[in-house]
Formats: structure tokens, sequence, C-alpha cells
């Protein structure tokens, strides 16, 4: 109510009709000249928005479109404003000239140079018809054409406030079965209202589909892989699956690792990957079983048989990525992920103990968490590592030095785009030395040589230099999606099988795409 | 702007045309009163005095009343903010029985009040009143209000369609005559001339005898913009029955040869179907008491073609799927892609085998849902050398080399607004904002006709079932009646006080629905041209109707997100569904009449359980003065089937009762 009482008798203010009259030349416009005028553009001006909202109303749409004002002032007899384009979003921007507050749209020269020279914009597409079934006798079948059947918000919800599901009734609005099954007949038999528990039964379509895909996802057939690990990313009807997805992730974690199988790891971890990525799920309810896993993969001691010869770095990287996502994607103030997995890390950092694999991985995780952590969690710590790289039980030892060399290129990697920033030039290599021991060497000469590349480019040509710095904002940012954009093409060893579902939406995909899916539908009602 | 409109048909309010100046109008009124109370002498002294002739003197007697209006409340703007005070504090504390009905008085009320400020120029005082006692109206008045307060000065009055309307029309009060007793009484003590005034003049109350009825009640049926229809206004019959079918054994006979032939390698099916088809088709449906005669309404003779149609018709629905509410139908979903905000409507054909879509961009096009594409007839020269005779005619005059999946019709300059299928989809009708109807030939695949009613755009259009005549409504606040061959329309239906949103023909082809901005829902008759029913109800604009298969029980709904369902025979609201969030745009009834089916703007497409509605309702033995109106929406919701960001345009049940959806797909970027 309160807002429509704001609405009656509003007027265009007098002050916008003078600063238009002002415009067309009319300088000495009196207060009450301007009133009428107001007063009379005002009736106007209602009538004609008054009939537009008519023609929006027989277009089907809820949003006002320069073409319904067009219509509408034919239906007057006044001739339609032609080729008046409005964007989808005209923000409000007021300008304070003159001691007067004034709305206006920003008008932008364009050079017609630049203009003339642009390639050609996109034709529209062609308009075309999708045919999926929305309900198959009453079932809403779970295809990416419909919408999932629990909505992610509604996921969200529940794990913040998993009292509220309880409180709503029986909802018909939800798709999936149909409520007039057995099992809502008995509720209303029941007098008492008994919690209702979520079921745990899956329907055999599910468990078919369950056990299809954790076998391509573990086993040999790589295509087969890519096709399951596609449907994960992007299957809208995972969600009462999801609580045995992450059961066999975690019970696969643990297994592997004790039997060192790199391979079966790199596998669930794509899985986790896929389950992150798709836009259907909200794995919040989850995390207690997926951080373990990831966080094990990222710092575990050995995991794989042969350390010196296997890659077992590129899973500590790939895991580590993951984390970084997980941190970003889901933390909160209640759960505070990002700090307990940042405390995590540091701990390994921290102790002398700590195997150097774990090392490496712990400052991989602390690395994808930002530059701010680098340069809080790491950076300090990078005199003690080094120390103890140039030990004589590690460097002695061939598995441990190879380790050693890892860690070493890894904070070469990691630090010299932070230390560019932090440290102004002259660069002294006996700074260096001393505040980061024998790394400082390496640190030393890659920052030199980063600088050096910078002022190149930025001399030949200014674009190189607007994306190498957008490349370097890529590794300290805790990179979510992007992880084909880092530096280390060994990386893509682990995401090479498949293009990156996650960073064109799914939806929209699929529905550009004319797959042509008639045979299945053909003609229904015949 | 408003001299050079288009001729409009509203009722003009002709005081302001001759207005004479204000002092010898004053004169004459002062005259009159002398006579009035025989004051003879002063009179003739005043005459003589003011030069006033005796042709002066004759002004009209409109004139004089509104000229003594205008003094009576001239005196104290104040007069109007009092009364309706007391009036409200009056319905405020009077006895709960009558409270309700007693609250209608106080919107017509305030409305007029706002006007007499209005046009007596208390114009400071008319937004306060506005603002003081607008927002204490019901919800479902305040987008009149919001018009309504667009007005604030008296020039502006005059060419406003909204205030013509409550101006010439009396604004219809259903009481009960103790309710009324009471009104009455409390006018008569309290002496306010404003207010009996009003009242007097621009109120109609609709009394019945009973006991007055409650908030519920009240609420259902209120919302119309001149009020709710009168009892009268729903009196005359209608005959709601559905026409006996035309005897179809012998055009069965040539379907069921034709399946011969096709058929041959299969030599038991075909006798079987014979054998079950046959009693299907004769069947004696008993002649419904309810029917109107079959000559009342002349309708186009069956050709060989629509026997087959039919035909067909009814052994597709022998393989009916029997839905109820364990059973619920399968959904075909067709969605609209990269067409955001361009489509304005969709139309499936009969037998589900083509889709017609009507665009902003001012094109129709056509899909064929089936792999037979869409061809086009051959060349004058080609038809020459077809043998008449054969039995495959239809076939051979179409070129297969034309055969495409879809076609653009291409005659429209300005938005199409609705398509519409003939029964036996030679043709398809648009409507568009250019005020043309245009007929398109599917054979020849171009424009045959442009109808053109008035200068306003057409807001619908609809085949009839029968073929051959058509129904449009129109922003002209009219809706006609359109025969094929006529270039000009046979009927034409005016009596809505708004732009008419929709229309509808009624399953025996004798009767039109209406719907309008006006928030009511009409039904004409087309033989008589005569309004027969004025049903109140909605709060919104009222966007799609549906009858029933059987054809007693029409369902609406638009704007306000409301399905209601009416009974045709008495004109009562009988039942209100609610669950949908946003405009709903389309309704439809299962082919076995179990399932109502509503899609709306909210990407939400809602079944209801029509069977256990109608049991519920048992219209038969319903209480005529007072129906009570069935609004447990959840109790009848079956299940809500949510599209993916696509609002739905248009939904339609095959005759083998699979439900086909249409929607258009608003990527979330351009949203």
């Amino acid at each position: 109510m309160g807002e429509i009482e704001v609405n009656y008798g509003s007027t265009l203010p007098t002050e916008s009709l003078k600063v238009i009259a002002e415009s067309v030349g009319i300088g000495n416009l009196s207060d009450d000249a301007a009133k009428e005028i107001s007063d009379s553009a005002t009736y106007r001006l209602k009538l004609v928005l008054q009939e537009s909202k008519k023609f929006m109303m027989h277009s089907n749409r809820c949003k006002l479109l320069p073409s319904d004002i067009d219509n509408a002032l034919k239906v007057f007899g006044i001739e339609p404003i032609y080729g008046f384009h409005a964007k989808d979003h005209i923000p409000f921007r007021y300008a304070s000239g003159g001691g007067r507050e004034l709305h206006f749209i920003d008008d932008k020269d364009i050079d017609l140079i630049e203009f003339v020279n642009a390639p050609l914009a996109k034709l529209p597409l062609e308009i075309s018809i999708r045919c999926h079934w929305l309900a198959i006798d009453g079932v809403q079948p779970t295809v990416p054409e419909n919408p999932p059947s629990v909505s992610k918000d509604v996921q969200k919800l529940e794990c913040v406030d998993p009292l509220n599901k309880l409180k709503k009734p029986i909802d018909k609005e939800v798709s999936g079965r149909p409520s007039t099954g057995k099992a809502q007949k008995l509720r209303n038999v029941e007098t008492v209202h008994v919690k209702q528990l979520a079921t745990h039964e899956l329907s055999v379509e599910q468990q078919l589909y369950y056990k299809e895909i954790t076998e391509a996802c573990v086993g040999s057939d790589e295509s087969r892989r890519a096709e399951a690990l596609q449907s994960l990313a992007s299957d809208p009807g995972l969600h009462e699956m999801l609580p045995r997805m992450c059961t066999f992730i975690a019970e696969g974690v643990k297994v592997n690792v004790v039997q060192n199988n790199l391979a079966l790891l790199i596998y669930l971890m794509r899985m986790v990957k896929a389950l992150l990525d798709n836009p259907a799920l909200y794995l919040e309810k989850y995390l207690h079983e997926i951080i373990p896993s990831v966080v094990t993969c990222v710092v575990s001691k050995q995991l794989c048989m042969r350390p010196e010869i296997d890659n077992h770095w590129a899973l500590r990287d790939f895991a580590s990525r993951l984390m970084a996502q997980i941190c970003k994607m889901f933390n909160t103030p209640t759960n505070n992920v990002q700090t307990r997995i940042t405390r995590v890390f540091t701990n390994a950092t921290n102790s002398d103990k700590t195997a150097l694999p774990s090392v490496y991985g712990a400052l991989e995780g602390l690395a994808e968490l930002g530059t701010e952590t680098i340069k809080v969690f790491v950076i300090p710590r990078v005199r003690m590592i080094s120390d103890r790289l140039d030990s004589p039980e590690v460097t002695q030892n061939n598995v441990d030095r190879i380790s050693g060399n890892q860690i070493k290129h890894l904070l070469c990697k990691i630090l010299t785009p932070v230390l560019k920033i932090t440290h102004s030039p002259p660069d002294s290599l006996d700074e260096y030395k001393k505040e980061f021991g024998s790394v400082g060497v390496q640190l030393h000469a890659a920052v030199c040589k980063a600088r050096t590349t910078t002022i190149i480019q930025s001399t030949s040509n200014q674009t190189v230099t607007q994306t190498n710095t957008q490349s370097r904002t890529v590794i300290g940012r805790p990179v979510a999606a992007t992880t084909s954009n880092t530096v280390n093409p060994q990386k893509y060893v682990l995401m090479s099988q498949r293009p990156v579902v996650a960073q064109t939406p799914p939806n929209k995909t699929v529905y550009i795409t004319q797959q042509n899916i008639k045979s299945e539908f053909q003609d229904p009602s015949n | 702007m408003e001299e050079d409109n288009k001729p409009d048909i509203k009722p003009v309010i002709d005081e302001a045309q001759k207005e004479p100046d204000d002092k010898k109008t004053s004169l004459c009124v002062a005259l009159k009163i002398l006579k009035k109370y025989n004051l003879n002498s002063t009179a003739e002294t005043l005459k003589k005095e003011a030069n006033l002739t005796d042709s002066a003197y004759n002004t009209s007697e409109h004139d004089v009343n509104n000229a003594l209006n205008i003094f009576k409340s001239q005196g104290d703007p104040s007069v109007y903010e009092n009364a309706y005070i007391t009036l409200s504090k009056f319905v405020e504390t009077s006895l709960d029985i009558y409270k309700h009905e007693l609250g209608c008085v106080l919107y017509p009320v305030f409305v007029h009040m706002y006007l007499d400020l209005v046009c007596n120029r208390y114009e400071a005082e008319a937004l306060k009143f506005m603002k003081k006692f607008g927002p204490g109206q019901e919800s479902y008045y305040q987008a009149d209000i919001q018009n309504l307060a667009i007005i604030t000065k008296k020039e502006e009055l005059e060419d406003n369609a909204l205030i013509s309307n409550y101006k010439s029309n009396e604004f219809v009060v259903r009481m009960s005559r103790d309710t009324l007793s009471l009104l009455k009484r409390h006018l008569k003590e309290k002496k306010q001339t404003v207010l009996l005034d009003i009242v007097q003049e621009n109120l109609f109350f609709d009394v019945y005898e009973g006991i007055a009825r409650n908030k519920q009640q009240i609420d259902a049926v209120a919302g119309g913009m001149i009020g709710e229809g009168t009892r009268q206004d729903n009196k005359s019959r209608v005959y709601y029955g559905l026409l006996k079918e035309p005897d179809l054994q012998t055009a069965a006979a040539t379907v069921n040869l034709d399946e011969d032939e096709e058929e041959t390698q299969e030599s038991e099916k075909p006798k079987k179907k014979k054998s079950k088809s046959n009693p299907l088709l004769s069947k004696k449906t008993k002649i419904d008491p309810n029917a109107p005669p079959l000559d009342r309404m002349p309708l186009p003779q069956l050709r060989e073609i629509d026997k087959k149609i039919k035909v067909q018709a009814v052994l597709d629905s022998a393989k009916r799927v029997a839905l109820n509410h364990e059973t619920l139908p399968s959904i075909c979903c067709y969605t609209l892609l990269n067409c955001s905000n361009a489509v304005n409507c969709a139309t499936i054909s009969d037998d589900a085998t083509m889709l017609a879509v009507g665009m902003a961009n001012s094109r129709v096009r056509v899909w064929s849902l089936v792999p037979q594409k869409l061809r086009a007839m051959k060349t004058a020269d080609q038809l020459l050398d077809i043998d008449l005779e054969s039995d495959d005619v239809m076939h051979r005059i179409l070129d297969d080399r034309s055969a495409e999946t879809t076609r653009t019709l291409l005659g429209h300059y300005g938005p199409v607004y609705q398509v519409s299928f003939s029964p036996d989809k030679t043709l398809l009708l648009s409507c568009s904002e250019d005020c043309t109807i245009r007929l398109w030939s599917l054979l020849l695949w171009s424009c045959v006709v442009a109808y053109k009613g008035s200068y306003h755009p057409v807001f619908d259009v609809k085949f009839s079932l029968h073929g051959y005549y058509f129904a449009t409504s129109s922003r002209d606040r009219t809706a006609r009646l359109w025969a094929t061959d006529n270039y000009q329309s046979l009927r034409l239906f005016s009596g809505h006080f708004s732009d008419v949103d929709c229309c509808q023909f009624h399953p025996n082809s004798n009767y039109i629905a209406t719907g309008s901005s006006d928030r009511t829902v009409r039904l004409w008759d087309c033989v008589t041209g005569e309004q027969v029913r004025l049903m109140t109800g909605h709060k919104g604009e009222i966007l799609t109707l549906c009858f029933s298969n059987e054809g007693r029980v029409l369902a609406s709904a638009g704007n306000d997100c409301n399905v209601l369902l009416w009974d045709i025979a008495h004109g009562h609201l009988v039942a209100m569904l609610t669950g949908h969030k946003g405009p709903i745009y389309t309704i439809t009834f299962s082919r076995d009449s179990t399932i109502l089916a509503t899609g709306s703007h909210d990407c939400k497409i809602m079944l209801w359980d029509y069977s256990k509605l109608l049991e519920d309702l048992s219209l038969d033995d319903m209480n005529v003065h007072n129906p009570t109106v069935m609004n447990n929406s959840p109790k009848y919701l079956l299940r809500a089937f949510g599209t993916k960001n696509s609002p739905v345009i248009h939904l339609f049940f095959s005759r083998r009762n699979i439900m086909f959806c249409v929607c258009s797909f608003n990527s979330p970027q351009s949203n």
C-alpha cells in the first residue's frame, strides 16, 4: 500500500521542464507555466504508459519495451518515435551541474573509423523449436531441458536451515514422482505428524546409473570416462544420488592412497571436479567427505608406487585447485572452510618432519588460495624450507633431491609474481639470499627475468602487457574453473581428455545445439 | 491527441459541448427555482433586469441540473471528506452481517467524490482525498484507482475512457433488502446531500431477498470495473448443451476402406478396427435437453473431407488414455528458442500436426510437428492434369518439391496477437496490432483475405469448431462475429467497458464468450447478438477462456493469476483456483474432461483435478442466489510442472490426451 500512495499525483519536476525548455531555446519559462506544462505532460505521459502496458500484456511479457510505447502512440493517433531502441538496462545517472541534479543518458562518442573497421556483428540466431518430454505419465524426467528437480537454492536452503524442509507441507510443486503414490496415502492416514524422513531408496534406473557411472569413472576406457564425467558435470537429476557418489569418492581415496594407486586417485579427483562443476548440485552437505579426500590428495606422503618417476605432482596441483575452488564456493563465516584449510596447510609447512612431497602439496595448496595467502603464509617460511632442502639428508637421498627440486621450482613459480610486486627494483642478489636462503638465487633470477620481459613487452605492444598482467593475477587468485589458463602444460594431462565444461553453462550449449532428438519423440499423438 | 483520436464508441457526455457562460446559467437556475415556488412576479423582475429572453431561459433541463449540482457542492470541499468519513464509520460500526455488503458502497462513492472534486476544480483537495482514502480501497480496485489518479484537472475528465465509464453507467451493487434499507435509513438520518446525490445518481442496487452475503462471497464476485453483474443480466436461457453429432457411418466406411487398402499385409487388423469403431460411431448420443435446436445457428454443410476428419478424430479418441488423478498425462513440450520477447502467441492444430506462432515482428510461422512436411499446391497448369475423380486427389494437388518443415507467412505490419487453425486445417487466421485479421490458405501459403473491422488493434481471433465462422475481439471494446466468405462482420457485440482481450467459441458455436480489461466475462448469443451472461469476479485483465467439453462450464484466467470457473447455465462463479504466480496465458481441459491444465508466465504448468471438482460442485442442485464458491485450491491441484525459464504460451490436449505445451525460452542474459 505504501508504494501505491507514493504514486498518486506524482508529476514531472518543474526543474526538468525548465531544462528541457532551455534546450529548445526558451530561456525564461515562468514557474506557473512550467507547472501547467508539467501537469499536462504528466497526464499525457501517464495515459500513454497506461496504454502501452496493454500492449505489453498482449505480447506475453512483463517488461515494457519501446515498441509497446510506439504502439500506444499509434493508437492515440500520434506518430511513433521511430528508430528508437533502448538497451536492456538504462541506468539512471545523476550529474550535479549548476546546483541541480540532472538525469541523463550517457551517450558516448563513437569513433567512426573504429566502428567501420570493427568486425560485423553476429547475426541473430534463427528461431527454432526443440521438443522434449516435460512429463511422462505425470513424472518429470530429469533431462537437461527440464529444470532440476530440487533447485540449487532449495538445496542451499536445506543445508543452512534443515528445519525448513519439515515446515513445508507436502509439496506438489516439486517434480519427480507423483505425490499421489503410496507414501502420501500413508501420510494422509496417519493422524500424528511424524517427522518426514529423507528417502534413501534409489529407483532401479538410478541404481543402474550409479553403477555405470562409477564403473566408467574408474574404469580403463577413456572415452567412456569422458562421457561419465560429462554426465556428472551437467545432469540435473543427480541430487538424490549425491550422498552415494560422495561416499564412493571418499572410500575410493582412502583405499587407493594406501595402495598408492595414482591413476585411480586422479580419476576420483576428476569426479569431484565434475560434481563441483554441475550447476544443479550444491555440495555443502557433503563437504565433510569431499574435503578430507581432496586434502589427502594434496598433502599425502606418498601417492604413487615410484615417487621418483611417477608424476604425482600433477595430482597434487590438480587437487589444490579443487580445494581452492571448494573454498571459493562454500566458504561462509559459519563453516570457515578457508581458514581451516589454510591452517592445515600451514601446519604441514611448519614442521621439519613433514615429508617433502607433503610440503610441496601444502605450498601449492596455499598458493592456490591467493596472493594474500602467499604473502602471509609462504614467504616467511621460504628460508626455513630452503635451509631444509640444502641439508645433507635431503641432498644425499635421490628421491628427496627430486622432491627438493620440485619444491624449488614451485617456489619460483608461485613467488615470482608476488615478489615482483612486493619487492621494488633494483633486486639485490644478496638481499634475496639473506631473505630466502639458497632458493633466493633462483628467485632473484626469475624475478629479474620477469621484470625484463614485462618491460620488453610493454614497449613492443600494449595489449600483450594487458594479457600478461591478467595471467599473472590468474595465478595468484584462488582459481576456480580457469584451470586451463594456468601456465604449466603438465597440468593439462589431467584435464585434456575433455573440454572444460564449466566455462560454458550447460543449459546454453544444450539449447543452442539443435540435437536431433526427434526420433525419440516421433509424434506422440499417434 | 484527443481531437484527432480515432472514432471511439465511448458514450460521450455532452454537457461540455455547448457550455453557456456561467452567469447566464446561474440566472436560469435562479429563474427555475422561482418558477418552482410560483414566485412569478420576482421572476419577471429578474428576467427584465438580467435581459433574459425566453429562448435563453429555455436552456435544457440537463444544464440546469448540472449547474444546480455544482451549486450544491460548491460551498465546501471538506463536505466530501466528512461525508466519506461518516459513511465509512457507519460501515465499520454496523452489524457484522451487513458490514461487508455495506462496504461495497465505499468504492463507488469514493470514485464519484473524487470526480466531483476534480470537476469542481478543487484539485489540491482531490489529491488529498485520493491520498487519504485511495490506499484503503480493496486491492483489486487499485489498478483503476491509479488510472483515476492520473486525472487531476477538469479538462482531463472529458476525453478519458475510464471516466466516461463511471459517468455514464451506474455502478452495480448487489445487496440484500435488509442491508439496503439500513443504508437508506443512514442516508436519511445524516442528510448529507453530496452522499445522497452520488448514491441516487451513480449507484444501482440489485436487491435480492435473503441474508446478506459474507466477506468471502462478496470478494469472490467483486472486482468488475462497474461493479457486479445484475441478476437481470443472467436471466435469459442459454442453450449450453452440445449439438447432435452428424451420422458418420457412411464416411466411416470409406475411411475404413482406405485403411484396408493401406494395410493389406495385416489382413486381420482392419477388420478388428472396423468392428471396434462402428459402435463408437453409431452410438446415438441422447439429445441433450439443453442443446440449441440444430437450425438455430446455420452451420456449414459437412463436406466429405470434414466427415473424414471427424471420423479420424473419433477413431483417434478411441485410443485415448483415460486420465484421472492417478494417471496424469504425458506432456510433450515444444520450446521456441532464440526468440525471447518475440513470440506473442502459439497454437496447435486439432490433430497436433502443425504449430503456428505469431511473432512480435509481424510474422506468422508455421511448423510441421510430424515427419510429413508442409507442402504447397501445384501451379494451375499442373493442376489441370490431375484426375479429379481419383481418391487421393488431396495428395495429388500438393507439390512434393515444395515440402518444408517450417514456413513464414508475411503480410501483417504489426505484432501478431493470435493465430487460429480452421478445423480442416487448410486455413489459418491471424490478428494483429495493424487492425486487420488475415485469413491464410495453408495450401497456397499466402494471404487470402484481410478483414478490417475498425481502426483498433485486434487482440484475439478464434475459429468456430464447426469452421466457417470466427470471432474476434479488439481494443475498440467490441467482439465481432465473422464468416470467412464475408468481408464485413456479421455481428458486433458491444457492451464491455474496456478492451476485449480474449474471445472463445462455445463448442456448439451458438455463443461466444469474451473476457475484457474491465474484468468481466460476458457471453453473447451469435444468433440474436445479445449479451446473455455477465460474470464478474476477476481482479485483473482476462487473457484466456476455455469451455469445458460438455459446454456447461467456462474457465477463465488472466493477469490476476486466478483461474475462475463459471456455470454458464446460471452465470455463477462456481470455483476459484489459485496457485500461479504470474499472468496465466492458457487454459485447457483434457479431452475426457477430467483434468484442467493452466500455463502461466511463471514458467509453470498446473494440473487440476476437474472431475473431483465437478463432483464436489454438484452443479444441478446449487443455491441459485448465493452459490458457494469452491476455493480450496490445494485440494484440487494435482501437479505443477516447471519449465526451464520458459513462460508457457499455449497448452493443448491431443485427441489421445497427450498434452502439448508451447513455451518460449528466455535466455537468462536477455531477461
